[in-house]
């Protein structure tokens, strides 16, 4: 059953990625692989074309920088960048999705169409042309703007970013207040570091974040794969009702039967599943880039205290989040995912 | 003959493990965080957890030798090829199962091994030319 769901998601959504808009590799230096959404994996070279679902991962010594129609992509070491969709107000958006670490972006261009950029606690919307996005261990999210004007939404509020700006958005919470940052400012090393030991200090405060934003994925998880069965049973009884259309009334009438009715609820249902599968990557990155970083330092830490307080508070929160995401969203993964 | 032959490759294959289980041991032993990184490869599997970066797994090296934890007088309970059902020794969840699939290759081996204090930990390693790389660890438990 699960198989199946996946599958139809994915037969859905391929018609989608046809229009999707691909990001050419123009740059690399040092660690630097692609993971394709088939599962395989490469070393990142100039000239890769990187798609829809595709990952790159750059080590400590790693660098890239990929153009994606217009849009330049600085990749900094130590990141996770992965090139999604999702559809929002009836249109499908690209979104440039920043699991850790971090990225500069240029817009060559401004056209009314800019993809979104996301991480783990936000969601950019660039009406500008140079931003930087840093993904801290800690799942918080900093953004720093050089120039034009970036829209940060997390929670369901919104802060304006003009150039010189900058926000930090911590996991689970609205944006916090903006400030004054100049180009080039921000020193990702320093920020992230201390994003880590406050996570590690506190670990009990960071699965509390985590567990609010992963909260949110499953409820849109469960939202969506609702409703996308729903019209994908409507969708089934349609084309079925088609086929007797054609039988009955004849060619012309089903054409028009065709774009009426089951033309729309293609779209509608390809959406949704679009949507489906970006909250159900958004929680696996959560799940990976956060709460199994924070699992693995933290194991570390306590390995010769595996009764110390602070680790099996810890690993009560941390199993239960397990067992949520393993019944939540693990049905909407598929092994290339992983 | 045959029972010879099979019997010798047992032992080759028990010495092998040994000596890939003394070389991780020896090397947390004497702090060689470094030297554990190094033969490491990514992903990397630590209890149920996939860790994609090498700094990340570098830094869990560096913990456990920085906490104190120590080998001391490891010993191999038993060794064997990593399989389709090893996943479960591990953690028996989706995700590690597709890491079995996805990125551990032919030749693995499933280590297991106690310390002199009780402690069982597990390794999954595989050897590389005349060297073994560090798949995945578990424990202790």
């Amino acid at each position: 059953m699960k198989s199946a769901i996946a599958g139809a998601v994915f037969l859905l959504i391929g018609a989608m990625a046809l229009s999707a808009v691909p990001a050419d590799v123009t740059y690399t230096e040092g660690d630097a692989s692609i993971r394709l959404s088939n599962g395989r994996q490469q070393d990142a070279q100039i000239g890769d074309v990187m798609n829809t679902g595709d990952t790159l991962k750059t080590g400590r010594d790693g660098q890239a920088e990929l153009d994606q129609k217009g849009v330049t992509i600085k990749i900094a070491g130590n990141t996770v960048f992965t090139l999604m969709e999702r559809e929002q107000g009836g249109k499908t958006s690209s979104v440039l999705a920043v699991a850790l670490g971090s990225i500069k972006f240029h817009y060559g261009k401004i056209t009314g169409s800019e993809p979104l950029v996301s991480t783990n606690s936000a969601v950019a919307g660039a009406r500008g042309t140079d931003f930087t996005v840093f993904s801290g261990a800690d799942g918080s999210t900093l953004i720093a703007v050089d120039a034009g004007e970036v829209t940060v939404e997390s929670q369901g509020q919104s802060v304006d970013l003009a150039a010189n700006e900058g926000v930090e958005v911590p996991l689970g919470r609205p944006p916090g207040d903006k400030f004054t940052v100049q180009r080039n400012q921000v020193d990702y090393s320093a920020w992230n570091e201390g994003k880590l030991d406050a996570m590690l200090s506190d670990p009990l405060a960071a699965m509390t974040s985590i567990e609010t934003a992963m909260a949110g994925y499953e409820k849109d998880v469960a939202d969506y794969d609702a409703l996308f069965k729903q019209y994908r049973a409507q969708l089934n009884t349609e084309r079925a009702n088609l086929v007797t259309i054609i039988n009955q009334k004849g060619k012309e009438e089903a054409n028009k039967y065709e774009s009426e009715v089951v033309t729309p609820l293609v779209v509608k249902t390809t959406a949704l599943g679009l949507n489906l599968r970006y909250s159900s990557l958004a929680a696996l990155s959560l799940r990976r880039f956060v709460a199994g970083r924070l699992y693995v330092f933290l194991k570390a830490r306590y390995i010769t205290q595996p009764s110390a307080e602070t680790w099996t508070s810890f690993l009560t929160h941390y199993n239960e989040l397990l067992a949520g995401f393993e019944t939540s969203i693990v049905p909407h993964l598929v092994e290339a995912d992983i | 003959m045959a029972a010879v032959v099979l019997a010798s490759c047992a032992s080759f294959q028990h010495g092998q493990d040994q000596g890939a289980l003394r070389q991780v041991a020896d090397l947390v032993n004497a702090g060689q965080a470094q030297k554990l990184a190094a033969m490491s490869v990514v992903p990397f599997l630590v209890d149920g957890e996939i860790v994609l970066l090498q700094a990340d797994v570098a830094a869990f090296w560096d913990g456990i030798v920085k906490a104190g934890f120590r080998l001391e007088g490891a010993t191999l309970d038993q060794g064997a090829a990593a399989g389709a059902g090893s996943f479960r020794q591990f953690a028996d969840t989706m995700e590690v199962r597709t890491f079995f699939i996805r990125y551990v290759k032919k030749g693995a081996r499933v280590l297991q091994a106690t310390t002199s204090t009780g402690a069982r930990v597990l390794l999954i390693v595989k050897s590389d030319w005349f060297s073994w790389k560090i798949i995945g660890w578990k424990g202790p438990y």
